[in-house]
């Protein structure tokens, strides 16, 4: 089909985390309504990927994201979920470079450092900004499936809004057992979040891995 | 990742989602998510969610004729879905009762309680329920659901905060959201959690608890939280609705067992679980129901409760002061269950009460034990996420005092085979 970007990559572990929805309703944009795990409670998703196969090579990227309802059209394709990433760092220029000028998302504007501790059942992932640790994630791994999932992630670039259709392909444990963690550390990368009420285990646990990421072209919303 | 791909173009795999995927949606039309759920329901029901809102033909005593939702082949089968923890619902004396009432009184109220829809059966019903919990006075709803939102929304206010236990019953959050007030979910049963959250909240401070938490049938830690509250200066909700009528020595609920019913603020239990019928009720001071009376906007605002209804919960609440071997005949069947199900390796959680999951713990596979225990006899519904955690599926059984140990050891032998054959639990 033309006009998809790929990205081929190793693991994408994400932990979802529950939040207050005031917190939520600060980093959204108006025309996004938080999704509720309970009422005045919302989530935070923190995903880490280890891209090894992109236009701009292998890389390593963290994704701060608050997660929202997604935008459903008559005759389109239903989306599992919607993200409103709020934060994307990376450990290369090249693939921030890209990834602004491709999808407009919004960048910590160094290279970030990304370590992914693997270990038989879990893998923490350590990310560093200008040598100070920002984040420590942890991900246990369920039983494994094949996947291909469609889901929408929401830009905003100055008075610009923007929506990307996004197929995740691979391998894919998820579960909700609360055995992940993650540590978020008081840095100016988390500022917009209130670190003490974000709850430190993940109720659910998503690891992606052997797999593909294929972006639609972008597509420009209408917003009142 | 070939399978994936392997999926017909474009369209989606119905596994892939659930209930919760058709909440949100954000569009022009509020019509647009009826499609695509409609699209994914047509699959899913076939594929096990026929299960759920198939019709009983008989009374829900502990054999049952059902329905069967795909094939609508109608089926006897023994009951261990329908509440009736004392089976009572179906009591001749309960029925005469209620026939009765229907015959002085036709079919409904014609009003709401405040105006014209109180009867003397309801002034009566509110009496013994006042006496039985050992209260000045107690408020009828229509429903439990009733009961937890027009109670919590007639108390709480915006700026005041509401601490749940986070497998808090809808009604107690749709309630909370009805007050408008700041709502913070404590992990469950964790007073630890509770201390955490408390802490340093100014202001009007509600606990809500139930005593027995319905989809695990584990028993809150009343003395535990008690403890929390009271130190931080909250008041205590207890919702009673799967534990009144049959825990503490006089079946009060599980803060007369704890010997606590007197540090608990507010009692609030329903007639549908215990009772088998229908409505709940908050009991306490005079003062209390009082404001109550006229603060309770979901009991204010609808019908009262068929006057037939209420004789015959009358009828139910004195069986339940003046037999109190229901109870222990109850517990019998609970600990008979239990002992069973141990021996059989059958994993039912953490459950302590009347109320006993059977663990499948597969999302997967929890429609087709779900079925083949149906087809060997067994009435049970299948419990799955978004209602649960991913993976913490599970076959939920209502325990009755009027089941027989030969319906239980039925049981047992039927889901002990299903299990084992979907390799669920240990041969």
């Amino acid at each position: 089909m033309p006009g998809l970007t790929q990205y081929g990559y190793r693991d994408a572990m994400s932990g979802f985390f529950e939040f207050p929805t005031e917190n939520a309703r600060r980093i959204l944009p108006a025309h996004l309504e938080p999704v509720e795990v309970h009422h005045g409670t919302s989530v935070f998703a923190l995903t880490a990927f280890d891209f090894d196969k992109s236009e701009v090579g292998a890389y390593g990227e963290v994704v701060m994201a608050v997660v929202v309802a997604p935008l459903v059209k008559p005759g389109q394709p239903f989306p599992k979920s919607a993200m409103y990433p709020y934060l994307v760092a990376t450990t290369t220029k090249a693939a921030r470079d890209h990834a602004i000028e491709r999808w407009h998302l919004p960048h910590w504007m160094d290279d970030v450092d990304i370590a992914f501790d693997r270990q038989k059942d879990h893998v923490t992932v350590h990310v560093k900004a200008d040598g100070a640790p920002v984040a420590d994630l942890t991900i246990y791994q369920y039983e494994w499936h094949p996947v291909s999932h469609l889901h929408q992630s929401f830009m905003k670039d100055g008075d610009a809004n923007y929506l990307a259709h996004i197929t995740m392909e691979g391998q894919h444990s998820e579960h909700e057992n609360e055995k992940g963690s993650v540590k978020l550390y008081e840095h100016p990368f988390n500022k917009v979040l209130s670190i003490a009420d974000v709850y430190d285990v993940p109720f659910r646990e998503q690891w992606m891995r052997d797999g593909r990421q294929t972006f639609q072209p972008l597509e420009q919303l209408e917003t009142a | 990742m070939e399978a994936a791909h392997k999926k017909e173009s474009g369209k989606p795999v119905f596994s892939d989602y659930d209930y919760s995927n058709f909440y949100y949606g954000s569009g022009d039309d509020p019509l647009n998510l009826l499609p695509p759920f409609n699209e994914w329901y047509r699959e899913a029901k076939p594929n096990g969610y026929y299960l759920y809102n198939e019709p009983l033909e008989t009374a829900p005593t502990t054999k049952v004729r059902v329905r069967d939702g795909k094939t609508q082949e109608v089926r006897d089968l023994v009951n261990l879905a329908s509440y009736n923890y004392l089976g009572i619902s179906y009591r001749p004396e309960v029925k005469q009762a209620a026939m009765d009432a229907l015959q002085k009184y036709g079919l409904g109220a014609s009003g709401s309680p405040i105006l014209s829809g109180t009867f003397d059966v309801h002034v009566e019903l509110a009496k013994a329920v006042a006496e039985f919990k050992d209260k000045e006075a107690a408020i009828l709803f229509p429903t439990g659901y009733s009961a937890n939102v027009g109670f919590i929304s007639a108390i709480m206010r915006a700026g005041d905060h509401i601490f749940c236990d986070q497998y808090s019953h809808a009604s107690i959050v749709d309630g909370a959201i009805l007050a408008k007030s700041k709502t913070v979910f404590f992990r469950h049963n964790n007073p630890m959690d509770l201390e955490r959250k408390l802490s340093g909240v100014r202001g009007k401070k509600l606990v809500v608890v139930e005593g027995v938490y319905s989809m695990d049938g584990d028993v809150c830690l009343l003395p535990e939280i008690v403890d929390v509250a009271k130190r931080h200066g909250a008041r205590i909700l207890i919702d009673e609705a799967h534990s009144t009528f049959l825990f503490g020595p006089n079946g009060r609920g599980v803060s007369e067992h704890f010997g606590l019913d007197d540090q608990v603020d507010f009692h609030l239990g329903t007639f549908s679980k215990s009772l088998g019928g229908q409505g709940g009720f908050v009991a306490g001071s005079k003062d209390l129901i009082d404001y109550l009376t006229g603060f309770g906007r979901s009991r204010f605002f609808s019908c009262n409760l068929a006057p037939a209804l209420a004789a015959g919960l009358t009828t139910g609440v004195r069986i339940v002061m003046n037999e109190p071997q229901l109870r222990a005949r109850l517990w019998s069947n609970v600990a008979f269950l239990r002992r069973r199900f141990a021996e059989e390796g059958i994993d039912i959680g953490k459950s302590t009460s009347q109320v006993m999951p059977v663990m499948v713990n597969n999302d997967a596979k929890v429609f087709a034990v779900a079925e083949k225990t149906q087809q060997g006899g067994l009435f049970l519904q299948p419990v799955t996420y978004p209602a649960l955690p991913k993976h913490k599926s599970r076959l939920r059984i209502s325990v009755s005092a009027a089941h027989s140990e030969e319906e239980l050891e039925f049981a047992v032998g039927v889901i002990g085979r299903v299990l084992r054959e979907e390799g669920i639990c240990r041969a």
